[in-house]
């Protein structure tokens, strides 16, 4: 069985900064794993090279086994590999609802299973109750739930969640460890970028830090989604 | 849900008796009102729902209102079916200016501009273009014709004004309740996270501006029959591109009533103005910009939502 997510010798350039360098790795299905690095590692470029914002200068980004280099993001994500933003992108004027409905939309034709299939994730991230909230009110958690639920609503096999963990407090980052746990238990891969290294140590099989490249692995832990292997090859 | 529709049915029973009661002059008033608020729902599909504040729509007002026309005089056409191919020849120009703009990722106020632009170089080719007349236009006779669309009494053209007004409200209604209404807002909130929710933004934008773009040549084809003349001077300019943005801001834009509030508003206002106590014609003109700016700029402050918004405070 060939991996969820499989990034081959990825290269991004940007003028004189070299943000990804030959990074390999691959997630596989039902499995979380975690990158983390400092600020400028360039994480957020591997997120956007694997999500279509950008196409990679060299080596190819391969997702349930076709080769999505160079694809829009819009494809990528029917395909099966959602992201969240890092600043969390609230659709500013429209409610929680709505904004998750978007997403549902990409699997779902109709507006109403739409809608059913919003109102479920909203209940699965703890924001039912803010259905009919505007973006542009939202704390800052709660658009970091928000964006969570947008990307699930998709229909992701891949989640890809941006900094999930950062601007929370204690307490809050406890609870976004524990819906992330739920949504992995459902079957949905995660592949987690994360400053907040608390997060990371708890929840991924996995770590790989891009650094120059993804050129350092911490210690793999057994855990109960897989045994590790890791995968992160070095420049 | 329930008492909605019966404000809307009121509403409409009121709009349907005005004919009764209005005088002529009147009458006018009220048409150039509907079709005020036609063109700025029209504009608004594009501009209020999928964020693409064109400012080119006078080119596709235009083109419906030559194509009508020029069908009728030289192929005898009647422009009952005309306004069809009008509003064809506008959703496909409107296709082929966005898939270029689009293509080099033009955006925002640069899309404003290649917009405007391309309305501007519109209306220099109908100066020049013997055809259609040039900057002379093209005059229709009066006639009393139903099935060419020509009347000679105010009230059959006040009611395809509101048919067509309504159809538009219709249209925007089943717009917001579809999955490509909800991929326009995606588009006009953010398109870089529409694109992560699996949006085609590309493909949205297009279908945006080709949909409004047809919508709006209706609204053309109607100018030509009421008015009886077309010229590159009155459908060309930026007045019809006004009319609409002045209509759809204040009223509220991304809103099925908004445009309609907004454009009635500023129709009779500028029927009120005209009978203020003003000495000559160069002062109404001059008076009533003024206040309309006024107007404008206060609304755009205190209600940048438009007027719209008002009612869902209180709500």
């Amino acid at each position: 069985m060939s991996a969820l997510l499989a990034v081959r010798g990825v290269s991004k350039r940007f003028g004189g900064l070299q943000a990804l360098s030959n990074v390999t790795f691959g997630v596989d299905h039902r499995e979380i794993v975690g990158i983390i690095g400092p600020n400028g590692a360039g994480k957020t470029t591997l997120f956007n090279v694997i999500t279509g914002v950008y196409a990679p200068d060299l080596g190819r980004v391969e997702l349930r086994g076709m080769d999505v280099t160079g694809w829009a993001p819009h494809r990528i994500c029917r395909l099966g590999a959602a992201r969240t933003f890092q600043i969390g992108k609230p659709f500013a004027a429209l409610s929680v609802l709505q904004t998750v409905r978007i997403g549902a939309l990409n699997r779902i034709d109709s507006m109403a299973g739409a809608t059913a299939r919003a109102l479920e994730v909203l209940e699965l991230v703890g924001l039912a109750g803010k259905r009919d909230d505007l973006g542009r009110h939202l704390t800052v958690i709660e658009r970091k739930r928000l964006e969570l639920a947008r990307a699930l609503a998709t229909g992701p096999a891949l989640l890809l969640l941006d900094e999930v963990a950062a601007g929370l407090r204690p307490n809050e980052i406890q609870e976004m460890i524990a819906l992330v746990r739920r949504i992995a238990a459902g079957g949905v891969s995660v592949l987690i970028i994360e400053h907040v290294l608390e997060a990371v140590m708890r929840l991924s099989a996995r770590r790989g830090v891009p650094g120059r490249g993804l050129h350092a692995c911490l210690k793999s832990r057994a855990s109960r989604w897989r045994t590790a292997t890791c995968a992160c090859s070095t420049t | 849900m329930k008492g909605r529709l019966a404000v809307g049915v009121v509403a409409l029973g009121v709009a349907a008796a005005v004919p009764l009661v209005a005088g002529q002059h009147l009458l006018t008033a009220f048409i150039v009102a509907l079709h005020a608020a036609y063109m700025a729902l029209a504009w608004n599909v594009a501009a209020g729902y999928a964020g693409q504040f064109s400012l080119g729509h006078s080119l596709f007002y235009g083109i419906g209102a030559y194509a009508s026309t020029m069908l009728y005089l030289k192929l005898g056409l009647t422009p009952w079916v005309g306004m069809f191919a009008g509003a064809a020849l506008a959703g496909v120009v409107g296709v082929l200016l966005a898939l270029g703009v689009y293509r080099y990722n033009v955006r925002g106020i640069f899309f404003a501009l290649v917009t405007l632009g391309a309305a501007e170089v519109a209306k220099g080719l109908a100066d020049n273009w013997h055809w259609i007349k040039g900057p002379v236009g093209i005059l229709l006779t009066m006639k009393a014709a139903p099935a060419e669309f020509f009347f000679l009494r105010r009230e059959p053209y006040y009611y395809v004004a509101l048919a067509m007004v309504v159809a538009m409200v219709a249209i925007s209604l089943v717009l917001e309740r579809s999955r490509l209404g909800q991929h326009f807002l995606a588009v006009r909130e953010d398109e870089a996270a529409a694109e992560a929710s699996g949006v085609d933004t590309h493909r949205a934008k297009t279908v945006a501006i080709g949909l409004s773009a047809a919508l709006t040549a209706f609204a053309g084809s109607f100018y030509a029959q009421f008015y009886l003349y077309v010229s590159p001077e009155t459908v060309l300019t930026f007045e019809p591109q006004l009319t609409m943005m002045l209509g759809t801001m204040v009223g509220g834009a991304g809103t099925a009533l908004g445009p309609v509030l907004g454009s009635v508003l500023f129709s009779g206002l500028g029927e009120a103005l005209r009978n203020l106590p003003f000495e000559n014609t160069r002062q109404v003109v001059i008076g009533s910009k003024l206040v309309y700016a006024i107007l404008l700029i206060v609304i755009l402050i205190y209600l940048p939502g438009g007027l719209i918004t008002l009612g869902r405070r209180r709500a």
